[in-house]
Protein backbone atom coordinates (compact mmCIF):
# COMPACT_ATOMS: atom_id res chain seq x y z
CA UNK A 1 0.00 0.00 0.00
CA UNK A 2 1.53 3.39 -1.44
CA UNK A 3 1.88 6.03 1.06
CA UNK A 4 3.44 9.62 0.62
CA UNK A 5 5.48 11.60 3.52
CA UNK A 6 7.02 14.37 3.24
CA UNK A 7 6.38 17.86 1.53
CA UNK A 8 7.75 17.04 -1.88
CA UNK A 9 4.14 17.05 -3.52
CA UNK A 10 2.40 20.49 -2.09
CA UNK A 11 -1.10 19.00 -1.89
CA UNK A 12 -3.93 20.90 -0.55
CA UNK A 13 -4.92 17.40 0.69
CA UNK A 14 -6.10 18.39 4.25
CA UNK A 15 -8.26 21.38 3.12
CA UNK A 16 -10.18 19.30 0.51
CA UNK A 17 -10.83 16.28 2.20
CA UNK A 18 -13.50 17.80 4.55
CA UNK A 19 -16.35 19.65 3.58
CA UNK A 20 -16.36 22.76 4.50
CA UNK A 21 -19.50 24.19 6.40
CA UNK A 22 -20.95 27.48 5.74
CA UNK A 23 -19.93 29.38 9.61
CA UNK A 24 -16.82 27.69 10.40
CA UNK A 25 -17.25 26.61 14.36
CA UNK A 26 -14.45 25.71 16.19
CA UNK A 27 -16.12 22.82 17.89
CA UNK A 28 -18.72 23.24 20.00
CA UNK A 29 -17.20 21.97 23.46
CA UNK A 30 -14.17 24.27 22.68
CA UNK A 31 -11.42 21.77 22.11
CA UNK A 32 -7.99 23.38 21.72
CA UNK A 33 -6.37 20.42 20.72
CA UNK A 34 -8.23 18.94 18.03
CA UNK A 35 -9.22 21.99 15.39
CA UNK A 36 -12.78 21.85 13.11
CA UNK A 37 -10.44 22.52 10.54
CA UNK A 38 -7.62 24.94 9.66
CA UNK A 39 -8.41 27.29 6.70
CA UNK A 40 -5.44 27.21 5.27
CA UNK A 41 -3.21 23.82 4.39
CA UNK A 42 -0.87 23.13 7.02
CA UNK A 43 2.23 23.86 6.67
CA UNK A 44 5.19 21.90 8.33
CA UNK A 45 5.77 18.43 9.49
CA UNK A 46 2.15 17.51 9.03
CA UNK A 47 2.06 14.66 6.76
CA UNK A 48 0.00 15.26 3.31
CA UNK A 49 -2.63 12.33 2.37
CA UNK A 50 -3.32 11.15 -0.66
CA UNK A 51 -7.47 12.42 -1.86
CA UNK A 52 -7.58 8.66 -2.87
CA UNK A 53 -8.21 7.08 0.34
CA UNK A 54 -5.24 4.73 1.07
CA UNK A 55 -6.83 3.31 3.86
CA UNK A 56 -5.36 2.39 6.71
CA UNK A 57 -5.74 -1.06 7.84
CA UNK A 58 -9.18 -2.87 9.19
CA UNK A 59 -6.83 -3.63 12.03
CA UNK A 60 -5.78 -0.43 13.03
CA UNK A 61 -8.78 1.37 12.33
CA UNK A 62 -10.34 -1.82 14.82
CA UNK A 63 -7.71 -0.71 17.53
CA UNK A 64 -8.48 2.55 16.88
CA UNK A 65 -12.10 2.31 17.60
CA UNK A 66 -11.64 0.33 20.64
CA UNK A 67 -9.08 2.83 22.37
CA UNK A 68 -12.09 5.82 21.49
CA UNK A 69 -14.58 3.69 23.20
CA UNK A 70 -12.60 2.80 26.19
CA UNK A 71 -11.59 6.58 26.87
CA UNK A 72 -14.85 7.81 26.38
CA UNK A 73 -16.38 4.94 27.98
CA UNK A 74 -19.40 4.90 24.95
CA UNK A 75 -22.29 2.60 25.22
CA UNK A 76 -21.89 -0.82 23.91
CA UNK A 77 -24.25 -0.32 21.60
CA UNK A 78 -22.20 3.12 19.87
CA UNK A 79 -21.34 2.91 16.35
CA UNK A 80 -17.84 4.10 15.93
CA UNK A 81 -16.51 4.16 12.68
CA UNK A 82 -13.93 5.67 10.66
CA UNK A 83 -15.94 8.64 9.70
CA UNK A 84 -16.64 9.57 13.57
CA UNK A 85 -15.29 12.46 14.79
CA UNK A 86 -13.88 12.82 17.89
CA UNK A 87 -15.76 16.25 18.86
CA UNK A 88 -19.02 14.22 17.80
CA UNK A 89 -18.80 11.31 20.16
CA UNK A 90 -18.07 14.37 22.74
CA UNK A 91 -14.43 13.93 23.15
CA UNK A 92 -13.26 16.91 25.05
CA UNK A 93 -9.34 18.01 25.38
CA UNK A 94 -8.10 15.64 27.75
CA UNK A 95 -10.08 12.56 26.04
CA UNK A 96 -8.24 14.06 23.51
CA UNK A 97 -4.74 13.80 24.86
CA UNK A 98 -5.47 10.74 26.46
CA UNK A 99 -6.36 9.06 23.13
CA UNK A 100 -3.72 10.00 21.51
CA UNK A 101 -1.46 8.88 24.32
CA UNK A 102 -3.36 5.46 24.29
CA UNK A 103 -2.59 5.56 20.67
CA UNK A 104 0.91 6.39 21.11
CA UNK A 105 1.60 3.36 23.51
CA UNK A 106 -0.49 1.01 21.81
CA UNK A 107 1.58 1.40 17.96
CA UNK A 108 4.68 2.61 19.57
CA UNK A 109 4.64 5.81 17.89
CA UNK A 110 5.30 9.63 18.87
CA UNK A 111 2.42 12.27 17.36
CA UNK A 112 3.41 15.61 17.41
CA UNK A 113 1.13 18.49 18.64
CA UNK A 114 0.56 19.70 14.71
CA UNK A 115 -0.34 16.21 13.53
CA UNK A 116 -2.72 15.50 16.37
CA UNK A 117 -4.25 18.67 15.80
CA UNK A 118 -4.88 17.74 12.16
CA UNK A 119 -6.99 14.72 13.16
CA UNK A 120 -10.98 14.99 12.87
CA UNK A 121 -12.23 11.72 12.47
CA UNK A 122 -10.93 8.09 13.53
CA UNK A 123 -10.31 7.80 10.22
CA UNK A 124 -8.14 10.15 10.28
CA UNK A 125 -6.09 8.80 13.35
CA UNK A 126 -5.88 5.22 11.91
CA UNK A 127 -4.45 7.07 8.95
CA UNK A 128 -1.33 8.73 10.97
CA UNK A 129 -1.01 5.95 12.44
CA UNK A 130 0.00 3.76 9.52
CA UNK A 131 2.16 6.69 7.84
CA UNK A 132 4.20 6.58 11.18
CA UNK A 133 4.20 3.52 11.79
CA UNK A 134 6.05 2.78 8.08
CA UNK A 135 7.90 5.75 8.56
CA UNK A 136 9.60 3.96 11.67
CA UNK A 137 10.11 0.73 9.50
CA UNK B 1 -22.47 41.92 46.66
CA UNK B 2 -25.65 40.21 47.50
CA UNK B 3 -27.29 36.95 45.78
CA UNK B 4 -30.25 38.41 43.91
CA UNK B 5 -32.60 36.66 41.62
CA UNK B 6 -33.17 38.72 38.33
CA UNK B 7 -35.87 37.66 35.86
CA UNK B 8 -36.26 39.27 32.37
CA UNK B 9 -38.23 42.69 32.90
CA UNK B 10 -36.96 44.69 30.49
CA UNK B 11 -37.69 45.03 26.51
CA UNK B 12 -34.70 43.73 24.38
CA UNK B 13 -33.80 46.79 22.44
CA UNK B 14 -32.01 47.60 18.44
CA UNK B 15 -31.48 44.95 16.34
CA UNK B 16 -33.24 42.13 13.53
CA UNK B 17 -36.13 41.14 16.07
CA UNK B 18 -38.27 38.38 15.29
CA UNK B 19 -41.57 38.23 15.88
CA UNK B 20 -42.02 34.49 16.24
CA UNK B 21 -39.20 34.64 18.76
CA UNK B 22 -40.25 37.70 20.67
CA UNK B 23 -43.25 36.47 21.04
CA UNK B 24 -42.44 33.44 22.22
CA UNK B 25 -39.63 34.09 24.83
CA UNK B 26 -39.11 36.33 27.59
CA UNK B 27 -36.44 39.78 27.14
CA UNK B 28 -32.97 38.86 28.48
CA UNK B 29 -31.84 40.80 30.99
CA UNK B 30 -29.48 43.15 29.69
CA UNK B 31 -26.23 43.71 31.25
CA UNK B 32 -23.57 46.22 31.69
CA UNK B 33 -20.35 45.50 30.03
CA UNK B 34 -17.18 43.91 32.51
CA UNK B 35 -14.67 47.09 32.64
CA UNK B 36 -11.40 46.97 31.04
CA UNK B 37 -9.88 44.85 33.85
CA UNK B 38 -13.32 42.67 34.78
CA UNK B 39 -14.27 39.00 33.05
CA UNK B 40 -18.06 38.46 33.57
CA UNK B 41 -18.28 34.33 33.68
CA UNK B 42 -22.19 32.68 32.80
CA UNK B 43 -22.94 29.17 33.33
CA UNK B 44 -25.44 26.55 32.92
CA UNK B 45 -26.16 23.10 34.70
CA UNK B 46 -27.88 20.89 31.65
CA UNK B 47 -29.01 19.19 34.59
CA UNK B 48 -31.24 21.22 35.93
CA UNK B 49 -32.79 22.13 32.42
CA UNK B 50 -35.26 19.52 31.73
CA UNK B 51 -37.96 21.10 30.14
CA UNK B 52 -38.25 20.07 26.41
CA UNK B 53 -40.16 23.15 25.20
CA UNK B 54 -37.64 25.26 26.90
CA UNK B 55 -34.50 23.35 24.80
CA UNK B 56 -37.11 23.54 21.65
CA UNK B 57 -37.15 27.40 21.83
CA UNK B 58 -33.51 27.11 22.39
CA UNK B 59 -33.23 25.42 19.50
CA UNK B 60 -34.60 28.41 17.20
CA UNK B 61 -31.91 30.59 18.78
CA UNK B 62 -28.99 28.51 16.73
CA UNK B 63 -27.89 29.22 13.20
CA UNK B 64 -28.96 26.11 10.91
CA UNK B 65 -25.05 25.28 10.80
CA UNK B 66 -25.14 25.28 14.26
CA UNK B 67 -28.54 23.50 14.74
CA UNK B 68 -26.61 20.34 12.09
CA UNK B 69 -23.68 20.44 14.47
CA UNK B 70 -25.78 20.07 17.99
CA UNK B 71 -27.81 16.92 15.83
CA UNK B 72 -24.71 15.23 14.48
CA UNK B 73 -23.64 14.98 18.69
CA UNK B 74 -23.98 11.45 18.87
CA UNK B 75 -26.72 10.31 21.48
CA UNK B 76 -29.41 12.97 23.71
CA UNK B 77 -27.22 14.36 26.18
CA UNK B 78 -24.59 15.11 23.55
CA UNK B 79 -26.74 17.03 21.65
CA UNK B 80 -28.54 18.58 24.92
CA UNK B 81 -24.87 19.89 25.66
CA UNK B 82 -24.06 21.32 22.41
CA UNK B 83 -27.53 23.49 22.07
CA UNK B 84 -27.07 24.38 25.79
CA UNK B 85 -23.30 25.70 24.68
CA UNK B 86 -24.46 27.69 21.63
CA UNK B 87 -27.65 29.06 23.35
CA UNK B 88 -25.55 29.98 26.23
CA UNK B 89 -22.92 31.81 24.08
CA UNK B 90 -25.85 33.51 21.79
CA UNK B 91 -27.91 34.92 25.19
CA UNK B 92 -24.89 35.74 27.04
CA UNK B 93 -23.37 37.95 23.99
CA UNK B 94 -27.58 39.28 23.28
CA UNK B 95 -27.40 40.73 27.15
CA UNK B 96 -24.54 42.96 26.68
CA UNK B 97 -25.20 44.11 22.94
CA UNK B 98 -29.08 44.71 23.41
CA UNK B 99 -29.69 42.24 20.25
CA UNK B 100 -31.88 39.50 19.43
CA UNK B 101 -29.29 36.52 20.39
CA UNK B 102 -30.43 34.48 17.13
CA UNK B 103 -28.74 37.21 15.09
CA UNK B 104 -25.55 37.12 15.95
CA UNK B 105 -23.00 35.95 13.78
CA UNK B 106 -19.78 34.27 13.97
CA UNK B 107 -16.94 33.38 12.24
CA UNK B 108 -13.29 31.56 13.47
CA UNK B 109 -10.53 33.21 13.29
CA UNK B 110 -7.57 31.83 11.33
CA UNK B 111 -6.81 29.61 13.88
CA UNK B 112 -9.97 28.59 14.66
CA UNK B 113 -10.89 29.96 17.58
CA UNK B 114 -14.48 31.60 17.51
CA UNK B 115 -15.39 34.92 17.38
CA UNK B 116 -18.36 37.46 16.57
CA UNK B 117 -18.49 38.71 13.34
CA UNK B 118 -19.37 42.16 13.73
CA UNK B 119 -22.60 43.57 11.13
CA UNK B 120 -22.46 47.01 10.36
CA UNK B 121 -23.73 49.29 12.59
CA UNK B 122 -23.59 46.98 15.71
CA UNK B 123 -23.64 48.50 18.85
CA UNK B 124 -21.24 45.74 19.90
CA UNK B 125 -18.15 46.82 18.00
CA UNK B 126 -16.90 49.23 19.83
CA UNK B 127 -15.53 48.06 22.37
CA UNK B 128 -15.37 44.82 21.10
CA UNK B 129 -16.64 42.15 23.26
CA UNK B 130 -14.40 38.69 23.92
CA UNK B 131 -15.76 35.55 24.46
CA UNK B 132 -14.61 31.56 25.33
CA UNK B 133 -16.57 28.68 26.03
CA UNK B 134 -16.11 26.24 27.98
CA UNK B 135 -17.75 22.78 29.17
CA UNK B 136 -17.73 19.49 30.98
CA UNK B 137 -20.20 17.25 30.86
CA UNK B 138 -22.15 18.45 33.69
CA UNK B 139 -21.30 22.27 33.38
CA UNK B 140 -21.43 25.25 30.33
CA UNK B 141 -19.44 28.15 30.78
CA UNK B 142 -19.07 31.58 28.87
CA UNK B 143 -16.67 33.78 29.23
CA UNK B 144 -16.93 37.51 28.36
CA UNK B 145 -14.51 40.43 28.58
CA UNK B 146 -14.37 43.97 26.51
CA UNK B 147 -11.34 44.18 24.06
CA UNK B 148 -8.73 41.42 25.82
CA UNK B 149 -8.43 38.00 24.70
CA UNK B 150 -9.99 35.39 27.44
CA UNK B 151 -9.83 32.08 27.93
CA UNK B 152 -11.63 29.85 29.73
CA UNK B 153 -11.87 25.99 31.24
CA UNK B 154 -13.77 24.19 33.45
CA UNK B 155 -12.92 20.12 34.97
CA UNK B 156 -15.34 18.55 37.14
CA UNK B 157 -13.11 18.58 40.22
CA UNK B 158 -13.84 14.47 40.54
CA UNK B 159 -12.74 13.95 36.91
CA UNK B 160 -10.84 10.34 36.85
CA UNK B 161 -8.30 9.89 34.29
CA UNK B 162 -7.91 6.78 32.18
CA UNK B 163 -4.32 7.00 32.81
CA UNK B 164 -2.01 7.88 35.25
CA UNK B 165 -1.36 11.70 36.36
CA UNK B 166 1.83 10.88 36.59
CA UNK B 167 1.99 9.57 32.90
CA UNK B 168 -0.02 12.33 31.47
CA UNK B 169 1.92 14.59 33.35
CA UNK B 170 5.55 13.42 31.80
CA UNK B 171 3.93 13.69 28.34
CA UNK B 172 2.35 17.14 28.39
CA UNK B 173 3.44 18.65 31.10
CA UNK B 174 6.62 20.88 31.56
CA UNK B 175 9.34 18.96 33.59
CA UNK B 176 8.74 21.88 36.61
CA UNK B 177 5.05 20.63 36.60
CA UNK B 178 5.73 17.37 36.56
CA UNK B 179 8.20 17.98 39.62
CA UNK B 180 5.57 19.72 41.50
CA UNK B 181 2.31 17.17 41.01
CA UNK B 182 4.89 14.66 41.93
CA UNK B 183 5.76 16.64 45.66
CA UNK B 184 1.96 14.91 45.96
CA UNK B 185 2.21 11.40 47.54
CA UNK B 186 -1.70 11.39 48.08
CA UNK B 187 -3.31 10.15 44.75
CA UNK B 188 -6.40 12.00 45.43
CA UNK B 189 -4.57 15.28 46.14
CA UNK B 190 -2.30 14.88 43.10
CA UNK B 191 -5.30 14.29 40.70
CA UNK B 192 -6.94 17.44 42.06
CA UNK B 193 -3.78 19.47 41.47
CA UNK B 194 -3.61 17.69 38.21
CA UNK B 195 -7.15 19.23 37.49
CA UNK B 196 -6.32 22.72 38.14
CA UNK B 197 -2.90 22.78 36.23
CA UNK B 198 -5.18 21.42 33.27
CA UNK B 199 -8.11 23.62 33.38
CA UNK B 200 -5.00 26.59 34.05
CA UNK B 201 -3.33 25.71 31.13
CA UNK B 202 -6.00 24.87 29.12
CA UNK B 203 -7.28 28.52 29.94
CA UNK B 204 -4.57 30.02 28.42
CA UNK B 205 -4.08 27.69 25.27
CA UNK B 206 -7.44 29.06 24.45
CA UNK B 207 -6.90 32.33 24.96
CA UNK B 208 -3.85 32.86 23.20
CA UNK B 209 -6.53 31.05 20.39
CA UNK B 210 -3.93 29.25 18.33
CA UNK B 211 -4.82 25.53 19.48
CA UNK B 212 -3.00 23.18 21.02
CA UNK B 213 -0.27 22.78 18.62
CA UNK B 214 0.46 26.81 18.55
CA UNK B 215 1.21 26.84 22.73
CA UNK B 216 2.15 22.92 23.38
CA UNK B 217 1.32 22.02 26.83
CA UNK B 218 5.36 20.97 27.35
CA UNK B 219 6.13 24.53 26.10
CA UNK B 220 5.25 26.57 29.29
CA UNK B 221 4.94 26.32 33.23
CA UNK B 222 2.08 27.82 35.45
CA UNK B 223 2.65 28.12 39.26
CA UNK B 224 2.01 30.44 41.54
CA UNK B 225 3.89 32.68 42.84
CA UNK B 226 4.03 35.81 45.20
CA UNK B 227 2.69 39.35 44.04
CA UNK B 228 5.06 42.41 43.99
CA UNK B 229 2.35 44.13 45.97
CA UNK B 230 2.42 43.33 49.71
CA UNK B 231 -0.61 40.40 49.54
CA UNK B 232 -0.28 37.08 50.55
CA UNK B 233 -2.19 35.19 48.15
CA UNK B 234 -0.04 34.23 45.49
CA UNK B 235 -1.46 34.46 41.61
CA UNK B 236 -0.80 31.89 38.70
CA UNK B 237 2.06 33.03 36.26
CA UNK B 238 3.04 31.56 32.96
CA UNK B 239 6.66 31.08 32.31
CA UNK B 240 7.65 30.30 28.92
CA UNK B 241 10.02 27.08 28.81
CA UNK B 242 13.64 28.12 27.74
CA UNK B 243 14.01 25.74 25.08
CA UNK B 244 10.12 26.58 23.57
CA UNK B 245 9.70 28.41 20.45
CA UNK B 246 9.09 32.14 21.64
CA UNK B 247 7.10 33.40 19.01
CA UNK B 248 3.57 32.30 19.78
CA UNK B 249 4.02 32.34 23.35
CA UNK B 250 3.51 34.95 25.69
CA UNK B 251 3.33 35.85 29.44
CA UNK B 252 1.46 39.14 30.18
CA UNK B 253 -1.60 36.96 30.64
CA UNK B 254 -3.92 37.48 34.32
CA UNK B 255 -5.20 33.69 35.65
CA UNK B 256 -8.09 33.20 37.96
CA UNK B 257 -8.85 29.69 39.71
CA UNK B 258 -11.93 29.26 41.65
CA UNK B 259 -14.25 26.55 42.42
CA UNK B 260 -17.81 26.79 40.67
CA UNK B 261 -20.69 24.90 41.50
CA UNK B 262 -19.03 23.19 44.30
CA UNK B 263 -18.35 20.33 41.43
CA UNK B 264 -15.41 21.88 39.04
CA UNK B 265 -12.59 23.76 38.54
CA UNK B 266 -12.42 26.67 36.82
CA UNK B 267 -9.95 28.78 35.16
CA UNK B 268 -9.97 32.10 33.16
CA UNK B 269 -7.12 34.11 31.76
CA UNK B 270 -7.19 37.32 30.12
CA UNK B 271 -4.56 39.91 28.77
CA UNK B 272 -2.77 41.58 31.44
CA UNK B 273 -3.64 45.47 31.30
CA UNK B 274 0.07 46.80 30.82
CA UNK B 275 -1.66 50.22 29.96
CA UNK B 276 -1.91 51.60 33.37
CA UNK B 277 1.61 50.96 34.96
CA UNK B 278 1.73 50.28 38.79
CA UNK B 279 -1.40 48.13 38.20
CA UNK B 280 -0.23 45.00 36.61
CA UNK B 281 -0.13 43.43 39.93
CA UNK B 282 -3.97 43.75 40.56
CA UNK B 283 -5.57 40.54 40.36
CA UNK B 284 -8.23 39.78 37.54
CA UNK B 285 -11.82 41.02 38.53
CA UNK B 286 -14.31 38.18 38.44
CA UNK B 287 -18.11 38.42 38.40
CA UNK B 288 -20.07 34.95 38.18
CA UNK B 289 -23.81 34.58 37.06
CA UNK B 290 -25.11 31.17 37.26
CA UNK B 291 -28.44 31.18 34.32
CA UNK B 292 -31.04 29.18 32.76
CA UNK B 293 -31.27 31.61 29.64
CA UNK B 294 -35.03 33.33 29.57
CA UNK B 295 -35.89 31.85 32.89
CA UNK B 296 -33.85 33.11 35.73
CA UNK B 297 -30.29 34.26 36.27
CA UNK B 298 -28.61 34.81 39.80
CA UNK B 299 -25.29 36.49 40.92
CA UNK B 300 -23.54 34.05 42.39
CA UNK B 301 -20.37 35.85 43.75
CA UNK B 302 -19.18 35.80 46.69
CA UNK B 303 -21.53 32.82 47.55
CA UNK B 304 -20.50 29.25 47.99
CA UNK B 305 -21.27 28.65 44.14
CA UNK B 306 -17.48 30.70 43.68
CA UNK B 307 -14.82 29.44 45.77
CA UNK B 308 -12.05 31.36 45.11
CA UNK B 309 -8.54 29.20 44.86
CA UNK B 310 -5.92 31.37 43.56
CA UNK B 311 -5.64 34.93 41.91
CA UNK B 312 -8.82 36.68 42.21
CA UNK B 313 -9.37 39.67 43.96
Amino acid sequence: MASITGSAISFAAPALRRSQAVNKLSSLNSVSFFSARKSFPSIGSAPLRLQISCAAKKETLDKVCEIVKKQLALADGTAVTGESKFTELGADSLDTVEIVMGLEEAFEISVDEGSAQEIATVQDAADLIEQLVEAKA
Amino acid sequence: MNQFIRRGMLPMQGGVLSHRLFASLPPLTPSPLPSRREAHLWYVVPDELKDASQLKKYMELLSSCERERVLSMNGERLQKGALLSRALVRTTLARYCRVNPQSIKFKTSKFGKPEIMWQHGDQCNQPSLQFNVSHSSSLIACGITVDVPIGIDVEEKQRKTMSSISSLARRYFSPSEVEYLGSFSNTDARQKEFIKLWTLKEAYVKALGRGFSGAPFKDFTIRLEATKAMQLAAVPRVHIEADSDPEYLTDNWEFALFELSSSHYAAVCMERDISHSGRENEPLRLKVWKTIPFVEDEFVSGTNAVKYICGLS
